[in-house]
């Protein structure tokens, strides 16, 4: 009776499962061979002049963001679950707020604060003399902070979670055997919440080493900004299809070491004695200290951007931004992510669900592989799309279907990382007790399997749609006529330094995108 | 709600792939007096003009602005396929090129003949100059003043060490006028040139040419290279700013001002052939001419017209003796010695 089940249905959905699996591998397997199959001279050409360069912005930006998204994420949330002190709970849910705001945003909001001439520039000159500046956003260590202020929230989120869920039987018998706190926390705290750590930091890095539309307006040359150049300066697509396998690599090196450490590193509750730990008051000034922190924060990475942002778009609205085009891009945004989320839903379902029920060496291996799109930055995406299709299939060129299929193959490992859970999660049981109950399977998959699952489907679709909406590279090289989103708008606007102008559209994208972070956070934040 | 949602799904299912087969077709259903415009110039600078032309002939224009270069690529993938009716891009060289794919029309318009002068149209008049730009020198009045420079070559001196601001090196416009270097001055001379460009200019390297006045207006560098209008975008929207143009290699024996032209092309796979045509004679027509050059304020092609009397007179400098078709074939080696030296 279950085989049957199993196999009714497994064998319809492998005929889906398998060719999707295959579109989404094949831009990826082509443009690798592109890359090997090109001038030998184009790799020698690269080597010479640009990619040392790159490969080190690149890795600098990484890991100087890694470490202070560590510094920022760990001590907020080391607080916020530790400690009392005066609008905690305000600050517990403020801090998640910057993951609303696209990188893009934030670089083109503090580009102009803080840039030469700008407002605060003005004011800190005003205090300190010509020739002072307070931070240059298009330094090393500007870029590295401001993409730091907007992806902390991914190692607070999840160092978080770890430190509400950690035993502190560990930590007191560590003070009670005599070692300082500090000692404790070096010692034991921060090695048990390592795994969460690490998967923050990882989320991190792969952000930053794929982010486009930041970087861009900031000028900072990584390999994902370098492939955009290329693609769009050059006739010849050879020198970008290196670049992109390069960083398909790095990214891949990357999930590989990360998933070795994860599995290195695992712990286990061994007794049944379990104890959270209590919130404590650090002293009279303490508590102060840490809401100062908190605000600092918060207001950097969210308060001051938005605020900048509604007091733009008031400006520009007086202008008349807000006209029937604007209309337009708002339905073109909501269309496109509709159909991305949707059509990602449908592809991924079928794969997350034959995994798991069915774990067959080759089910595994097709969820595997749509994973893969992890490791593509948008401009690889569009570019690997892009390649297949102008070579095989032309005449979906410059439709919507082949920017669809950019953003399922870059945003459905996003969407998988609720999926797969939420179908492990419903036990085998219920299915085949549907159809001992005389249900066929068809009837159990609608009436069991979907509704059971539908909370983690929905966190994936909502995902996979503000993914879309913010999306910028993929968009902006193949968007069909007509086709502007409000995520290319913000880009065109702001990299033609028309700041009031670009803020309406930013600031609807970050509107949007706030119910949908709260309802991911307040569920399942790991995959936010 | 969220049950009725599940249930719903294969309806929803059908809506989405309805929708989605309607989006392809998009293109081709497009209304018969419908324009496609591929646009390399930036979208403020040209939606007017369309804006006008629209409300003038009722033809309804479809904008696609985006950059020059990738316009072109797409126009080669989507082959004969291609929803564009039109192209217009801000340099020859990409046009050139595109007339070589056979990617553009030929046109046989009398108008076009008589009005604009045949060196800045392709022999087969498959594209058309629209506006004249020139790259000119920006600097800032504070820190330099306009004798200590006569040469764009004199950039690459260490005196200008982390004081100079350049296009990126995907800019159609860097790449053109690098040609137009390499083929007065040879490969040598215009390696040496670009390292010491790379060397000066630093981290100043830009994506815009708007970046690149406003660094210079706020004294983050000294001297920019740039297209004319963008100083005087500037000083109209910031008439205090402390920035003024200088119009290099004018001296005795010097290479003349680097040109370049925006041009439109018709799609070969055009299907609206005659919308397409009413556009170009109406830009070639002097009163838009005098609108497209205004709103960038460019050097109109049509002598006849007027250029805004802000500019530098026309008349008083000299230009660089590069045939503009020649900037297509000479792309690609500049390419390689942009990249050779590698400017980002």
């Amino acid at each position: 009776m279950v085989m049957t089940l199993r196999r009714t249905l497994s064998i319809p959905l492998q005929w889906i499962t398998v060719p999707t699996t295959a579109l989404l591998v094949a831009p990826v397997a082509y443009i690798t061979f592109l890359a090997f199959h090109g001038n030998a001279a184009v790799w020698q050409r690269l080597w010479a002049t640009r990619l040392p360069e790159l490969l080190w912005n690149t890795v600098a930006l990484a890991v100087s963001v890694s470490v202070l998204t560590f510094l920022l994420g760990f001590s907020l949330a080391w607080f916020v679950v530790r400690y009392e002190f005066p609008g905690r709970r305000i600050w517990e849910w403020a801090l998640v707020l910057p993951l609303a705001m696209p990188t893009y945003v934030l670089a083109y909001v503090y580009a102009h604060l803080l840039g030469m001439g700008g407002p605060v520039d003005q004011w800190w000159q005003s205090l300190f003399g010509p020739g002072a500046h307070m931070l240059a956003p298009h330094s090393f260590t500007g870029v590295s902070i401001i993409m730091a202020l907007d992806t902390y929230p991914f190692v607070y989120l999840l160092a978080r979670g770890a430190l509400l869920s950690l035993n502190v039987s560990y930590e007191e018998v560590s003070r009670v055997c005599g070692v300082s706190p500090w000692q404790t926390l070096w010692r034991v705290t921060l090695p048990l919440i390592r795994p969460a750590i690490v998967a923050g930091l990882a989320l991190v890095v792969l952000y930053v080493i794929s982010d486009f539309g930041a970087i861009s307006l900031l000028r900072y040359q990584t390999l994902t900004y370098a492939v955009y150049q290329q693609m769009t300066g050059r006739y010849d697509q050879s020198a970008a299809s290196i670049l992109s396998v390069l960083l398909v690599v790095m990214a891949l090196v990357f999930l590989v070491a990360e998933r070795w450490f994860r599995q290195r590193s695992r712990f286990y509750q061994t007794s049944g004695r379990y104890k959270t730990s209590e919130r404590r008051r650090c002293g009279s000034f303490g508590p102060w200290g840490m809401t100062a922190w908190a605000a600092l924060v918060s207001s950097v990475a969210f308060g001051i951007p938005a605020a900048v942002l509604v007091y733009w778009s008031v400006a520009a609205i007086e202008q008349g931004a807000l006209d029937a085009r604007f209309v337009g891009f708002i339905w073109n945004s909501a269309f496109l992510s509709c159909l991305a989320a949707t059509c990602a839903i449908v592809v991924g379902l079928p794969l997350a669900y034959l995994a798991s029920r069915r774990p067959t060496p080759l089910n595994l291996a097709c969820l595997q592989a749509a994973y893969a799109g992890y490791a593509l930055p948008g401009p690889v995406a569009a570019l690997a799309v892009l390649a297949l299709f102008t070579a095989f299939i032309p005449f979906l060129y410059g439709s919507v279907v082949i920017l669809i299929i950019a953003y399922v193959i870059h945003f459905l490992p996003a969407g998988l990382q609720s999926l797969e859970p939420a179908i492990q999660q419903v036990t085998p049981n219920l299915e085949e007790a549907g159809r001992t109950l005389g249900l066929r399977t068809r009837q159990t998959l609608w009436l069991i399997t979907l509704p059971l699952i539908r909370n983690g489907f929905l966190a994936a679709w909502v995902l996979m749609f503000l993914q879309s909406m913010k999306e910028l590279p993929a968009t902006l090289l193949l968007r069909p006529v007509g086709f502007d989103t409000l995520a290319i708008r913000v880009w065109l606007e702001a990299s033609e330094e028309y700041y009031e102008l670009a803020a309406p559209s930013a600031l609807l994208i970050v509107i949007l995108s706030l119910p949908a972070l709260l309802l991911l956070a307040s569920k399942d934040w790991r995959t936010a | 709600m969220l049950h009725v949602i599940t249930r719903r799904l294969p309806w929803l299912l059908a809506l989405i792939v309805i929708s989605g087969s309607l989006a392809i077709t998009d293109g081709y259903l497009l209304a018969a007096d419908t324009l496609v415009v591929y646009s390399g110039r930036a979208e403020r600078l040209i939606k007017p003009v369309l804006d006008e032309f629209q409300t003038q002939t009722g033809i309804h224009v479809k904008l696609l602005s985006s950059g020059t270069t990738d316009l072109v690529n797409r126009l080669k993938a989507e082959g004969e396929r291609t929803p564009a009716d039109v192209l217009i891009t801000n340099d020859a060289g990409s046009l050139e090129h595109a007339r070589e794919l056979k990617l553009l029309r030929p046109l046989n318009l009398s108008e076009v003949d008589h009005a604009i002068p045949p060196q800045f149209r392709a022999q087969d008049d498959s594209w058309i100059g629209l506006s004249g730009r020139f790259w000119i020198l920006v600097y800032n009045t504070q820190q330099v003043k306009s004798d200590q420079i006569q040469s764009l070559l004199e950039l690459a001196e260490p005196r200008w060490k982390d004081k100079i601001a350049i296009p990126n090196a995907g800019s159609e416009y860097l790449q053109a006028g690098v040609s137009v270097i390499k083929a007065t001055h040879g490969d040598e001379r215009t390696k040496q040139f670009l390292t010491g460009l790379k060397a000066n200019a630093g981290p100043h390297v830009y994506q815009k040419s708007s970046q690149i006045v406003d660094a210079v207006a706020k004294g983050q560098a000294a001297i920019g290279i740039v297209n004319h209008y963008y100083i005087y975008r500037h000083l109209n929207a910031q008439p205090e700013a402390p920035i003024a143009a200088l119009m290099p290699d004018q001296q005795e024996g010097g290479m003349g001002a680097i040109m370049n032209v925006a041009g439109i092309g018709v799609s070969q796979y055009s299907r609206h052939l005659d919308s397409a045509k009413l556009l170009v004679e109406f830009l070639v027509a002097q009163a838009g001419q005098r609108f497209f050059a205004e709103l960038n304020k460019e050097y109109p092609l049509r002598p006849e017209v007027q250029a805004d009397p802000a500019l530098v007179a026309r008349h008083s400098f000299r230009v660089a003796m590069v045939p503009l078709a020649r900037l297509a074939e000479l792309r690609e080696p500049t390419l390689t010695l942009i990249e050779q030296v590698g400017l980002r």
